[in-house]
């Protein structure tokens, strides 16, 4: 009895001795945040635009350093580039020795290649030209003959990445990340951020977020904006939606942006690496909310793919994955829907 | 009775010369100049028409219109006499505009069907009695307004109708040029024959030489003639002779308050042709054979979050223009007015009036000679009701 009161005792001031320190260090800690000032840097890369804020009491990051680290993604990733890593390895015939980032893209790339069950292929990339998204300019749709021969090329099981050095089985297999790239990009910048003790940011790349913290001098959630699908390729669009994220990664994949026109068709650029022909479904756009944005914006195109009802099938049996649907019913009309966990987020 | 009209047929086709006259239309060409000679050129790669018969009061325009013309084709100075030959089935009219109008009545009377260049006529009443005399002839007229039959056209059309745009509400247009816009000539006393684009007398310079196509456009986007019309015109430049502008601004009025500029400078040709159309979402930028889709931008909008996701945004579609495609990949582009000359060459085969014909031709007329007597008076002109009638 005795024992169990001083030990009651000692708990009691242990407590108050917390409470105290954590007023103490909380007073301190409001009394830094009401002192953040956002920091903006905006830019292009990747054939897009960036924007980036974070808040800190005083400038740690300029655009130079930004630019930097896209230059040395390009020089990685880039099939735009025809001396960038990821071009040598599609030029080559065996494969290359890979650096960090076409490593770590490719890993995950290979890992959502399986959970989808092929879905969402980086090796799609022949078709992808031939379908005329890629890097050459066609003016013709491919016939079935040249699908046929180019499939031969196509499916990550040819991939081997073993340590540093990824190796293909087929000499004509190539591949495009452009579907993840982004994502992993904003990875990479966000990391950068936390490496130099921000708390408190949003990174944004061609519509791939990822955020962490609130903004200042407000100390307001930081509001995310899901666009409405425009009808055609140049309009700028309006906010659909608005979510409120502590943390995390938001990435869209829609149709609605990237197509070509051949006379009265609009040829979506989702192409079924298994039939080698673009495919059309309902969906129109698909927000995905996840930890990263590799893997969020891996995902998004996965799901697009899929079409709706196996969209969220799959996001059943994958709960670090919420997702926010825009599609066309069958009568014409344009609706949206979420997984549970995502309303949880709209504001 | 099924069958034997079946062998019938297959007789006569078996019996039958590689090409049946019949389908031939054989064409006769008054005025053979730079334009109609283009126009010759052009029909000298298309199958079935036959020119057969050239008419031009300049004799190395004649010469000319007949080096491009079938082999045993006739040459006139005197259209009148070309009208006469029954075995014509339709002319074509590439003279200066006041010769349009006696020219395309004869054409009629004598039975021709008409591809008339534009613009259709000197003067207002002209116009208006031209598409009486056209519903009273039966046969297909056509106005030689080649834009449109093209493509680049059609797919701006589409994008209007779209609402890519937005609302519209004014049209830019100008055709300019840095020149004197006279054709050498050879002998003193033809100047005023090859010039006579420099003098009123003749027709309505630049509005009715260079602007009319533009003028027609605004029309046919916009399916409406101006309701009035407001402009300042001046020969300022090019002193030399000439009584026609070398400058004219022009404002039109149309339905729904839209306002279309049109202007026409000889002394700059900075962008020398082009149409842009003023959407409050987007404007579409019109040059002379592609076009250019320039978005408003919407900063409103991401003004209430800190960020946006959505599909990627190519950077060049911000604040720059996205050329607007059109046409089949890998069609060959062809100069507009050949698909207008087929479809000139269609009609007359299905009996239908053109799309480009006499009452188009005649509200791009009228408001061509509004737009001039709004810069002569220096008052506004209102369309009046009777024009349409």
């Amino acid at each position: 009895m005795c024992r169990m009161q001083v030990k009651r005792l000692k708990k009691v001031t242990l407590w108050r001795l917390g409470s105290l320190l954590t007023m103490l260090f909380g007073f301190t800690q409001f009394q830094q945040l009401t002192e953040l000032k956002p920091f903006q840097l905006t830019g292009l890369a990747q054939g897009t635009t960036y924007a980036i804020t974070y808040y800190s009491q005083r400038e740690i990051i300029q655009k130079p350093q930004i630019d930097s680290i896209f230059s040395r993604l390009d020089q990685s990733l880039s099939i735009y580039s025809p001396t960038s890593l990821i071009s040598r390895f599609n030029q080559s015939a065996t494969g290359v020795e890979t650096d960090m980032h076409l490593r770590q893209v490719v890993q995950k790339s290979l890992a959502i290649f399986n959970e989808t069950a092929g879905v969402f292929d980086i090796t799609v990339h022949p078709l992808v030209n031939a379908w005329g998204f890629g890097t050459e300019k066609v003016t013709t749709l491919p016939d079935s003959a040249t699908i046929k021969s180019l499939l031969a090329c196509v499916g990550s099981e040819k991939l081997r990445l073993n340590q540093n050095w990824l190796r293909k089985t087929v000499p004509c297999t190539r591949i495009d990340v452009n579907g993840i790239a982004q994502g992993y990009s904003v990875d990479v910048i966000a990391n950068y951020l936390e490496k130099h003790g921000i708390r408190n940011y949003m990174v944004e790349v061609g519509g791939e977020i990822r955020v962490k913290g609130r903004k200042y001098p407000q100390n307001t959630p930081m509001s995310i904006g899901i666009e409405t699908p425009t009808k055609n390729e140049f309009e700028s669009a309006s906010i659909q939606t608005v979510i409120e994220v502590n943390q995390g990664a938001v990435t869209t994949s829609g149709n609605y942006r990237k197509y070509r026109q051949v006379g009265p068709n609009r040829i979506s650029h989702i192409i079924n690496p298994k039939t080698g022909y673009t495919s059309q479904n309902e969906l129109i756009s698909v927000t995905v909310m996840a930890h990263d944005a590799i893997i969020a914006d891996g995902y998004d195109n996965a799901l697009l793919a899929m079409g709706l009802s196996q969209a969220l099938a799959f996001l059943k049996h994958h709960q670090n994955l919420d997702a926010y649907f825009i599609y066309q019913k069958s009568n014409g009309a344009i609706t949206d829907t979420a997984t549970a966990g995502f309303y949880k987020f709209m504001r | 009775m099924t069958a034997l009209a079946g062998l019938a047929v297959v007789g006569s086709s078996a019996w039958a010369k590689p090409v049946a006259k019949a389908d031939v239309i054989r064409l006769g060409m008054i005025g053979t100049g730079a334009r109609g000679a283009g126009l010759a050129t052009l029909i000298q790669k298309m199958p079935g028409i036959e020119l057969v018969a050239c008419c031009d009061n300049i004799p190395e325009h004649l010469q000319k219109g007949m080096s491009l013309a079938k082999k045993g084709a006739k040459a006139y100075t005197d259209y009148r006499k070309l009208l006469d030959d029954k075995s014509i089935d339709a002319v074509i009219i590439a003279t200066p505009l006041y010769l349009h109008y006696p020219m395309a009545v004869a054409a009629l009377q004598a039975g021709k069907h008409v591809y008339l260049e534009k613009s259709m006529t000197y003067d207002i009443p002209q116009a208006i009695d031209l598409v009486k005399k056209v519903r009273e002839s039966n046969l297909i007229f056509q106005v030689g307004y080649q834009y449109r039959y093209y493509g680049l056209y059609h797919r701006v059309k589409e994008v209007i109708d779209q609402n890519w745009l937005g609302k519209i509400t004014h049209f830019e247009c100008q055709y300019n040029r840095n020149s004197n816009w006279r054709f050498p000539v050879s002998d003193p006393k033809l100047e005023r024959a090859i010039n006579w684009r420099m003098h009123r007398e003749y027709c309505g310079g630049p509005l009715s030489e260079l602007c009319a196509h533009e003028i027609d456009v605004v029309n046919f986007m916009l399916n409406a003639h101006p309701t009035k019309v407001v402009g300042l015109g001046g020969i300022n430049y090019w002193k030399d002779g000439r009584d026609t502008f070398d400058n004219i601004r022009t404002v039109y009025d149309y339905p729904n308050g839209v306002k279309a500029s049109v202007t026409s400078v000889l002394s700059n040709a900075y962008n020398g042709y082009s149409i842009r159309i003023l959407g409050d979402k987007a404007t579409v930028e019109i040059l002379r054979d592609k076009a250019f889709i320039y978005a408003e931008s919407t900063n409103n909008a991401k003004g209430t979050v800190d960020g946006v996701t959505g599909a990627t945004l190519a950077v060049t579609t911000q604040g720059k223009g996205v050329e607007l495609k059109f046409g089949e990949p890998g069609e060959e582009k062809l100069e507009p007015t050949t698909y207008a000359l087929q479809d000139f060459f269609s009609c007359i085969k299905t009996k239908k009036q053109p799309i480009s014909n006499v009452e188009t031709g005649r509200d791009g007329s009228i408001s061509i000679h509004m737009g001039n007597a709004a810069a002569d008076t220096e008052t506004v002109q209102f369309w009046k009701p009777e024009y349409a009638a």
